[in-house]
């Protein structure tokens, strides 16, 4: 596979409902009642349900690890939550190929809601494999 | 609201119990589910943020609940050593590693960072992590 600087990975659009936030909640234990209780979530000054961050970092890494498949290890991920994300709306998950040094390639990602806004940002480090 | 900040200050180094878990498939298959990630090398491998799911344990800082009317989540890092199989088992700990309060435009934010070590039954490092959590 070649990876080279200013690369974009393929865009990972997801379409997280309510049902798929208590699903989350179930598998990472995660109960916050923000995530799934609308009542609760607005009487903290939410506007509603939001997505778990977590759940976002895991999109993040199913948008760099479904790029790299088995031309390498995903070893590093860091992301950093900068706004709400509602149920109900499409998350486009992104990434770019920030530099390749060696078999070292750092890419930058981030998820953008549907008025462009980056929700999330954050970066990775993968290792490629020879060849 | 700063002496909050210096008491949790007094507790910094707090490492909670060692805590051992199997990879479960069934957890690994609810969580690939969950995520609606279809790759079928989850069906032997753990995805890369799975390891938050293995509930490590987290200290009782209930100096931190007097700050603020809530929790956000700040940020995540994972740095992956080697990857988890299912029918691994994972002994996890977790340090209460930075606390510092920010204040903004709508107010201040107090921010508390744990750091957790995931280790497989050969006595591997495999995971690291480092979750920053925030009461406003």
């Amino acid at each position: 596979m070649r990876v080279e600087a200013g690369q974009e990975l393929p865009e990972l659009v997801k379409h997280p409902t309510t049902r798929q936030l208590v699903q989350y909640a179930g598998a990472s234990g995660d109960f916050y009642e923000i995530h799934y209780d609308q009542e609760f979530a607005r009487s903290v000054g939410l506007p509603g349900v939001i997505l778990h961050g977590l759940l976002k970092a895991a999109f993040l890494g199913q948008l760099v690890t479904s790029w790299l498949g088995s031309h390498g290890r995903l070893r590093s991920l860091e992301v950093s939550y900068r706004g709400l994300d509602l149920p109900g709306r499409p998350l486009h998950c992104r990434g770019r190929v920030r530099s390749v040094e060696g078999s070292w390639a750092e890419l930058e990602l981030w998820t953008e809601d549907a008025e462009g806004r980056r929700t999330t940002v954050g970066s990775a480090t993968v290792e490629l494999e020879a060849g | 609201m700063s002496s909050v900040v210096e008491r949790l200050r007094a507790r910094l180094g707090w490492e909670g119990e060692e805590r051992s878990s199997p990879i479960e498939a069934g957890h690994v298959r609810r969580f690939v589910e969950a995520i609606g990630d279809p790759d079928p090398r989850w069906q032997t491998e753990a995805p890369p943020t799975f390891v938050v799911a293995l509930g490590q344990e987290t200290p009782e800082l209930p100096e931190a609940l007097e700050y603020g009317s809530g929790w956000l989540n700040g940020g995540d890092r994972f740095e992956y050593l080697e990857p988890i199989r299912i029918g691994d088992v994972i002994t996890s700990r977790t340090r209460f590693a930075d606390v510092f309060e920010k204040h903004g435009s709508s107010g201040g934010l107090l921010f508390l960072v744990f750091e957790t070590e995931y280790r497989n039954q050969h006595g591997r490092t495999v995971v690291r992590s480092r979750g920053t959590r925030i009461r406003r």
